[in-house]
């Protein structure tokens, strides 16, 4: 069964057709990239599919069922995660507060007003593996908000790693940044959806990245379809390369 | 122990240090005993307001409303019910709690500024009420005919009630215990999902928090908080007043966190003690202290929006 | 009986044209700046108390046309000078300015005019009443809901067709877009403000032919505005303006039944709305939280 399964998807406002009847499926595993030139309406996608849009038509389906009409809090408890295009974090908190807070949220504590000595160690370590997982360790105890744009992303991407997806879904990973750091979080997504298995879909405009990490990827142009095949198919894809004439690689 | 530990600790024991032997050194300055528990009170209920402003990130301005239920709560029960201190406290804490917890329910959907707009008139009810409702409350004249009754231990009794000294200590160990809660509150796995709503309430939405439950909590804790200093804040003249309703009272409790530090502890309990001593001082000097008091404000806002606190804690880091 | 109640509605629309004059003004500011000004009902003591001041010079007439825009102008200043510094802030902070505000508007118009309360001499043609059968609806009181029809009618027009009407009801939709456009979303603000601020003088002109001038008034016509905005929508002009209406009403209506009910009547009103259709009665889903 796809872990992602989109049929139809519409959204207008007003006159406006932002997404124009998309249908995809994303299967376990898989790594899909979805790009297009700029107001193809991905991020209008990911905000239907995350939640934070109702369509006007078409229906959204997680592991088979059906969460078209869910509020976004409770796709998060279904196991959807997702960043967003500008970096949300908790800037005035520290790395290890910011991953504490969304550990703490996966582990059910939420309404805890205490922890027992087992469960606060517990939690302890699993902050600990999580940072060591994206070289953060050395950074735990700074303010996020004041952290390089790479690490500051890779925290984001952490924290919603920490959430134990299902789904993750990554808006513009390595947006605003040099190349570096572009190939700093690239390698961290790498490892994670190999080490982890995760089902990842990666909105990007960086070829590079989206080349070197996607099993598929899905072309999407002025709201609509327009292709979708494995890294090779797409670089060799006319009208892929026609509708992206004139934007930079 | 970590030096910021250290000074962690050290700053705690200054802090109850003076708090603890407040009535001596008080009177060095002019000051009086009844004058402490008087900013003890009300620093509790200003913390009880940044509980929900300054560590939620919610914009309530009408919290005056559960401080003058409780403080009528107080002297209603003290009244007509029982003559007993504990009773009158509790029964405040409980009708200022139940009160915004149902309140609370109806609210929670709107926030910024239309949630403060909504509390500031839901204040205003009972504002209203209080003042409508002569019989009952005494109107504009106030609650009277109650008194803080003495703490009968069985073995020995507290006189709280002529002695200011012994009520000063009897409120600082009130202010103590609800602190004491505040404290553990925000240090626990609930307290930080508080504070991951004031940061980002966007991402903390999205990772799965539901935000208006989390809310309606923190809210209704503040409440039962607001409840008790309001029924303390009855015991220290034995008397209660529509003005302990009004949103002018919200609008100080602000202030006061303001001042003092909105996103620190202890912020609110040092701008209590700036603006009642301020208060104090300035009303005695001028007949003008409003327009005093509203420059004050203005300047703060434009000009020191951190609060005394925040900028200690701002050139500490820098 | 009949005309008992006849009496209480009219006197009820009455009450809730000048409540929807106060609160249109509220509504404008928090509409486009996202501003709760608590000042307002100062600047409705503001503008009250300058007529008086200018009645002399410039008798009633002159008096009522100036002292609104008068109050306008202070508006603006302050506006220009103090709320706009805060617009990129926590909204908690505007909220305490306009909070601080008031107590400075109080004060110094009791330093200025003094603290006793001050009758205001209304033209002889205005005071008397229309009729012997209804004597309650004396001239003034048929000319306040004039004046108010006729300057809310005014601003729906402008705000309608004139191209900063637009600018001020697609700002309230949209302030990012407008600003992208080339608008300057600063002016509009300003402006925005100082005519919310003339609906409040204005206001204050009219109440203090009415009853009187003190410097506490405002605070007691800021709550009912607050409500109306609650009631009749956040982020609707029409919807403001129903629920001051309506609000008006109720009190009156209230007046002939259970008279010490007649205030309390517009807090249940707000507590219904609140609980059957939170966004109001006109609001728009969405907006304001």
């Amino acid at each position: 069964m796809s872990v992602l399964a989109v049929r139809n998807l519409t959204k207008r406002f007003g006159s406006l057709v932002a997404v124009r009847d998309i249908s995809l499926t994303v299967d376990a595993g898989e790594l899909r990239a979805v790009i297009g030139p700029n107001g193809a309406g991905k991020t209008t996608f990911f905000n239907l599919v995350s939640g934070f849009l109702a369509p006007s038509t078409g229906s959204i389906l997680f592991d088979g069922r059906d969460i078209t009409g869910m509020p976004a809090h409770q796709r998060v408890g279904l196991g959807m995660a997702r960043t967003f295009q500008i970096t949300e974090i908790f800037p005035e908190l520290t790395v290890f507060e910011n991953i504490r807070i969304v550990t703490e949220v996966a582990a059910g504590y939420r309404l805890r007003p205490w922890l027992n000595r087992a469960e606060a160690a517990d939690i302890r370590r699993r902050i600990e593996e999580t940072l060591a997982l994206a070289a953060l360790s050395d950074k735990a105890d700074r303010l996020v908000g004041e952290l390089a744009h790479g690490d500051q992303r890779a925290t984001e991407i952490m924290m919603a790693l920490a959430l134990k997806p299902r789904l993750l879904l990554l808006d513009e990973p390595t947006a605003g940044m040099g190349d570096q750091e572009t190939y700093e979080v690239t390698q961290l997504i790498g490892r994670l959806h190999k080490d982890n298995k995760l089902t990842i879909v990666l909105i990007e405009h960086d070829m590079r990245v989206v080349f070197h990490l996607a099993d598929r990827i899905t072309v999407l142009d002025q709201g609509g379809f327009l292709a979708e095949g494995t890294p090779p198919e797409i670089a060799a894809n006319e009208a892929v390369q026609t509708a992206y004439l004139g934007q930079a690689a | 122990m970590t030096s910021a530990q250290q000074k962690h600790l050290a700053v705690l024991l200054a802090i109850w240090g003076a708090l603890i032997f407040a009535p001596y050194w008080m009177p060095l300055f002019g000051g009086y005993t009844a004058l402490g528990s008087r900013v003890l009170v009300l620093g509790l209920g200003a913390m009880s307001v940044n509980f929900l402003l300054g560590f939620t990130g919610v914009l309530s301005f009408g919290h005056a409303a559960w401080f003058g239920l409780g403080a009528y709560s107080c002297g209603l029960a003290l009244k007509f019910v029982a003559p007993s201190t504990p009773l009158g406290l509790l029964a405040g804490t409980l009708v200022g709690g139940i009160a915004g917890a149902i309140l609370g329910a109806l609210l929670v959907r709107r926030r910024g500024i239309y949630f403060a707009m909504v509390t500031i008139a839901f204040g205003q009810v009972f504002y209203y009420i209080a003042f409508q409702w002569n019989s009952l409350t005494g109107g504009d004249d106030g609650l009277r005919g109650f008194a803080r009754q003495p703490l009968d231990f069985k073995l020995f009794r507290i006189d709280l009630l002529h002695n200011d000294v012994y009520f000063y200590y009897f409120v600082l160990i009130c202010f103590a215990a609800v602190v004491a809660i505040m404290a553990f509150i925000l240090r626990s796995p609930f307290g930080r999902t508080m504070i991951a709503i004031r940061e980002n309430e966007r991402r903390a939405r999205f990772l799965g928090i539901p935000i208006e439950l989390h809310i309606w909590i923190a809210f209704t804790l503040s409440c039962f908080f607001m409840g008790f200093a309001g029924a303390l804040y009855a015991l220290i003249n034995n008397f209660a007043d529509p003005r302990m309703l009004h949103y002018t009272l919200s609008g100080d409790f602000v202030i006061m966190a303001v001042m003092g530090g909105m996103r620190t502890f202890w912020g609110p309990l040092l701008g209590a003690v700036i603006f009642v001593v301020l208060q104090d001082y300035i009303s005695s000097v001028t007949v003008n202290w409003m327009s005093f008091i509203g420059i004050l404000i203005v300047l703060i806002v434009l000009f020191f929006p951190r609060g005394v606190l925040g900028l200690l804690r701002q050139r500490r880091t820098a | 009986m009949l005309q008992l109640i006849f009496f209480n509605i009219t006197n009820g629309l009455i009450i809730g044209a000048f409540y929807a004059l106060m609160a249109i003004g509220l509504s404008l500011i928090l509409n486009l700046s996202g501003v709760i000004n608590f000042a307002h009902g100062g600047f409705l003591v503001i503008g009250g108390y300058l007529a008086y001041t200018l009645t002399p010079s410039l008798g009633f007439w002159g008096a009522l046309i100036v002292a609104p825009f008068l109050t306008a102008l202070i508006g603006f200043v302050v506006e220009r000078l103090l709320i706009r510094r805060l617009y990129g802030r926590d909204p908690l902070y505007s909220l305490l300015l306009t909070f601080g505000l008031a107590f400075i508007i109080e004060d110094g118009t009791r330093q200025i005019w003094g603290a006793q309360g001050l009758p205001v001499s209304v033209p002889a043609a205005l005071s008397s009443p229309l009729s012997y059968e209804f004597f309650f609806i004396t001239g003034y009181r048929m000319f306040m809901v004039a004046t108010v029809a006729i300057v809310v009618g005014l601003l729906f027009v402008l705000l309608r067709y004139t191209r900063i009407g637009v600018r001020i009801r697609a700002g309230t939709l949209d302030l990012d877009t407008v600003a992208a456009l080339g608008v300057n979303v600063r002016a509009l603000r300003s402006l925005n403000f100082a005519v919310g601020i003339f609906l409040a003088g204005l206001a204050g002109v009219l109440a203090g032919g009415q009853l009187g001038l003190e410097p506490t008034m405002g605070d007691s016509l800021l709550m009912p505005s607050f409500i109306a905005i609650i009631v009749g929508g956040v982020g609707s002009l029409t919807g403001t303006l129903l629920g001051g209406l309506l609000i008006g009403v109720a009190s009156g209506l209230t007046a002939v039944i259970f008279p010490s009910a007649s205030e309390a009547v517009i807090y249940v009103m707000m507590a219904v709305v609140l609980l059957v259709r939170p966004r109001g009665l006109l609001g728009e889903e969405g907006m304001m939280t």
